[in-house]
């Protein structure tokens, strides 16, 4: 099929939003490579502590008229944001596949995704509502009320560069807060189209910001003293250990929201067709690059004798194996494409080395990603096809690792109460599938299972803007999470007013 | 095309075309015989609506949820490729009877993608079904012609 139009067509030079205003920095810039042409579309600046400070300041100085801005004037904000998002549909969605590599059905999914969480801000006015209670004592009134605490800091990941920051910053500034973002260093681009367009819709300057940039920006965030709390999407090592204990010393509030190894449970009784597509999705979806993807193939033999559960086993492995076999891997502006490339070579490197180690742990490899067909002239620097390993027990390096690509580990367990007890030896509990079609099962599984966010007969079990996007264990630092009426939690502090009349 | 597990969006951009070439033989009925150009130029409108509402359709409801790159297995877009030319010299019935013709392979190709989407969220199976309906009546509208 033809490729789709290259919305970026000579290589961009990136600046920072600050104040209303597009600065350059004084750092360094960094080449952002398209990773399947892997042509520099944009030269993005890695921004030193002082722009951050001067982003901060200059929110710190709008917060407090924007903070009395009524929230449907600030709503009214949004909506307008909302219609130039749509206008621009199409343009941002082939932005994220020349930034990040993902399929045009991907991009345009994750368009959607993150304008539902500026759709769903639009109810400020009835989200943030306190509550009153007339007569708590002899003549007295209590009322809570929400208010807005200042400036919030939103680090970005690579793998949804344009939804995830949308995860927070509508909010934000529906609440009343200012925010300061700061995208992927490696795929800025969509991130800079909505401070475009945030711009456009008139958000008032220093109510949002974007300051481009690394390790710097982020400390810089992590340490200042006017920064309320931050919202990170990222791995568990930086989550936990950075975001998570910084703003605990600094006392700051926090959403951290970190790795995952998801499982996927097939029961006997499962509608397989329809599973092993779903399971496409969410094994191979996004190159594999998704917190929510499934990693771990559980098939259950509940019920089964050894001999019908030995040609069950083999006959999911074989439907498995063969639709991954079939997934057309190239660049995702052709719309025929399933699978794009890894964001860069170094994911790609540390991809092979975790299929190296499941061979040497010695696990069965039945499909062998490393050497994929790639469908037109692309450089083969980041692409790596589906991967099937087979005979995989839970203790194995590939299933206990977040390895962020597209391998499967297939694992047996003999019994549901099993396949649950793999779940949660494991370290993280972001999310779990279970496939059948009976609703005790789904409803033990939904009961016990350990997770954030549970799919029956859904691959990815991921969370609408008007529900929390949850975690556990390791997946997820804070208490408070993205997306929703916690969101709105997060953004504000309650205060209750207790009033009597003499 | 013969790819035999489409992604969705092959799917939506054959609609797309499909539509605009459809407009396009319409315009070329309504230049052709003027007596009945109010007809043929209401079909050209029915057409753009339904891309727009086909568009808007994939485009609000598209998310990761919709598996949308493992969808339409089986279907061979092949099968509903439609040659809109208009044969030289073709008199009024055989113009009628050549569109009548590509209506029922438009008909079959909306209500196949909407079968097949029938797993996805409701909107997607619904905007094509509604097109084959469309498309249907269109038909019907051409056949009281002949």
């Amino acid at each position: 099929m033809a490729i789709l139009e290259e919305p970026i067509k000579e290589t961009l030079q990136l600046q920072n939003y600050i104040n209303g205003d597009w600065v350059d920095s004084e750092g360094e810039s960094k080449d952002v490579v398209n990773p399947t042409t892997q042509k520099v579309v944009a030269r993005v600046p890695i921004s030193t502590r002082e722009d951050f400070d001067a982003a901060v300041e200059a929110a710190k100085e709008a917060f407090p008229d924007w903070r009395r801005t009524p929230p449907l004037a600030r709503a009214r904000c949004l909506f307008r944001l909302k219609t130039l998002l749509e206008e621009n549909f199409e343009q941002l969605s082939r932005i994220q596949t020349m930034e990040h590599g993902k399929t045009i059905d991907e991009s345009r999914g994750e368009t959607r995704r993150g304008i539902e969480n500026v759709e769903v801000a639009t109810g400020i006015p009835s989200l943030m509502l306190g509550t009153s209670l007339e007569d708590i004592a002899s003549g007295i009134d209590a009322y809570l009320i929400r208010q807005p605490l200042g400036v919030f800091g939103i680090i970005g990941p690579f793998n949804f560069p344009f939804m995830v920051p949308l995860w927070f910053v509508p909010y934000a500034i529906a609440t009343g807060n200012c925010v300061v973002v700061k995208p992927s260093s490696e795929d800025p681009l969509s991130q800079i189209k909505i401070a475009e367009l945030a711009e456009e819709a008139g958000i008032p300057p220093g109510v949002y910001s974007l300051v481009n940039g690394g390790r710097v920006v982020v400390s810089s965030m992590l340490q200042h003293p006017d920064i309320k709390g931050v919202c990170f999407v990222g791995s568990t090592p930086v989550g936990k250990d950075v975001v998570y204990k910084q703003c605990g010393e600094t006392g700051k509030r926090v959403i951290a929201q970190c790795g995952a190894k998801n499982f996927a449970v097939v029961m006997p009784d499962a509608d397989l067709p329809r599973t092993i597509a779903s399971c496409m999705t969410s094994f191979f979806g996004n190159t594999g690059q998704r917190c929510l993807a499934n990693a771990n193939l559980v098939i259950v033999g509940e019920g089964l004798s050894d001999r019908e559960y030995d040609a069950f086993y083999n006959k999911v492995v074989d439907m498995f194996v063969q639709a991954a076999t079939n997934i057309r891997i190239g660049y995702g502006l052709d719309e025929s494409i399933q699978m794009g490339p890894l964001r860069d070579g170094e994911k790609k490197k540390k991809v092979i080395r975790y299929i190296e180690k499941g061979i040497a742990e010695g696990a069965k490899l039945r499909l062998d990603g490393r050497n994929p067909k790639i469908i037109g002239n692309w450089p083969d620097t980041a692409f790596i096809g589906p991967t099937v390993f087979e005979d995989v027990t839970p203790d194995m390096v590939i299933a206990q690792d977040e390895i962020f690509g597209p391998v499967a580990a297939i694992i047996k367990a003999r019994t549901l109460d099993q396949a649950i007890d793999m779940i949660h030896d494991n370290p993280f509990g972001n999310a779990a599938s279970l496939f059948t079609n009976s609703g005790r099962w789904a409803r033990k599984f939904q009961y016990e299972v350990e997770c954030g966010s549970i799919g029956i007969n859904v691959g990815i079990a991921a969370p609408m803007a008007f529900f929390p996007f949850s975690g556990m264990k390791d997946s997820f630092f804070g208490t408070l999470h993205g997306q929703g009426q916690e969101i709105v939690r997060f953004f504000t502090e309650s205060k209750v007013v207790i009033q009597r009349w003499f | 095309m013969e790819e035999i597990n489409l992604t969705t969006a092959t799917v939506i951009s054959f609609s797309q075309q499909l539509e605009e070439d459809s407009a396009a033989f319409y315009e070329q009925l309504a230049e052709r015989f003027t007596e009945h150009a109010d007809t043929f130029m209401a079909a050209v409108k029915q057409s753009h609506k339904n891309k727009v509402w086909i568009t808007r359709t994939y485009q609000e409801t598209i998310s990761d949820a919709l598996e949308a790159c493992f969808c339409f297995q089986g279907l061979n877009l092949k099968d509903y490729e439609i040659e809109w030319a208009l044969p030289e010299g073709a008199s009024y019935p055989e113009a009628l009877r050549t569109a009548i013709a590509l209506e029922d392979k438009t008909i079959a190709f909306y209500q196949d993608v909407a079968e097949r989407s029938e797993s996805l969220l409701a909107t997607i199976p619904g905007a094509f079904k509604r097109a084959a309906k469309k498309r249907a009546a269109r038909k019907r509208e051409l056949e009281g012609l002949l």
